[in-house]
């Protein structure tokens, strides 16, 4: 049981690590989504870098204490569209909370530790609830998710 | 403020995040993980009766939207796409309860026109709290299932405020 133990704490650290690069490359984004935006929706921006923060600074400490080495935020990260409007920058929230949502289903997935879902299901959450926010200033439609983090069947 | 990259910096880590995801999730789509799969995927009877109890909870929520729209039609066309997302959740708890059987659990009725939405609304808030609960005690797939379903019940719970 033990060598299972080991093998299932691998897992999830590797999903772990899924989810502190998709927590690192929000708190990034989140720069660019704030510089574009309307001064009305700064805030809004800089409560969700701040979650992101608190989240990737939760799973640093985590993997910390296994003695897993915790990844780096790269130095900088190529857009996937250029942000040219308020509109755009509300679709690029919607991208880092959706990539954020999919790491997190992937923990729930891969978790060995109930402390370990109790984190997961709430960082997945919050995701879930900024980018119903972000997919409305966006425009898009639907704006809620039937299975946020999970692929269509 | 971060500047926007110039071009030739390094890959933007969201796709190779993705690629990972879509990769990662296709496996939970699939009831499938990584190894050990058995311990992950294993179903104690607690589990199975949590996971149908939880099919029970979804039923009574999709019963929820019926119930708030007879009582105010105009809600009711409001929260369609609500509607349809919470049944599509009931098809998914129930192909991954083997068992489950379709029951008549009623949610009640609302107190009235005025509050149907209020009404609805906690009712959709109650299923996802019962969904994260659940969550927690389940495992593999079945975890990344709740997990998934609360998050999208607490977005719909934000569209109903």
């Amino acid at each position: 049981m033990a060598d299972e133990g080991t093998e299932d704490l691998a897992a999830e650290n590797e999903a772990l690590g899924l989810a502190l690069a998709a927590g690192h490359a929000a708190v990034w984004g989140y720069g660019v989504v704030g510089a574009a935006l309307t001064a009305a929706d700064q805030g809004t921006a800089a409560s969700a870098e701040a979650a992101h923060r608190d989240v990737r600074d939760s799973v640093v400490t985590l993997l910390s204490q296994r003695s897993v080495e915790p990844a780096a935020a790269e130095g900088a990260y190529a857009l996937p569209f250029p942000v040219l409007s308020p509109t755009d920058a509300a679709a690029l929230a919607v991208v880092l909370e959706d990539g954020a949502a999919a790491a997190w289903v992937r923990v729930l997935d891969q978790a060995a530790e109930r402390t370990t879902r109790e984190l997961a299901v709430e960082a997945l959450t919050g995701a879930e609830v900024r980018a119903v926010g972000w997919r409305t200033t966006a425009g898009q439609n639907p704006v809620t998710r039937a299975l946020p983090g999970l692929p269509p069947q | 403020m971060s500047a926007l990259p110039s071009p030739g910096t390094r890959g933007f880590s969201r796709r190779t995040l993705l690629a990972a995801s879509t990769a990662a999730l296709a496996l939970v789509a699939a009831g499938c993980t990584s190894s050990p799969p058995d311990e992950r995927e294993r179903v104690t009877g607690k589990q199975a009766d949590e996971l149908l109890g939880q099919v029970a909870v979804q039923e009574t929520l999709v019963a929820a939207f019926t119930a708030a729209g007879a009582a105010d039609p105009a809600l009711a066309g409001q929260v369609a796409e609500l509607a349809a997302q919470a049944g599509e959740q009931l098809e998914r708890l129930r192909d991954a309860a083997p068992g489950a059987t379709p029951s008549s659990t009623s949610p009640g009725t609302p107190p009235s026109q005025a509050e149907a939405r209020s009404w609805l609304r906690a009712q959709v808030a109650a299923a996802a709290t019962s969904h994260a609960t659940a969550c927690v005690n389940q495992s593999g797939a079945r975890a990344a299932l709740l997990g998934s379903i609360s998050a999208g019940l607490r977005g719909q719970d934000g569209r109903l405020a």
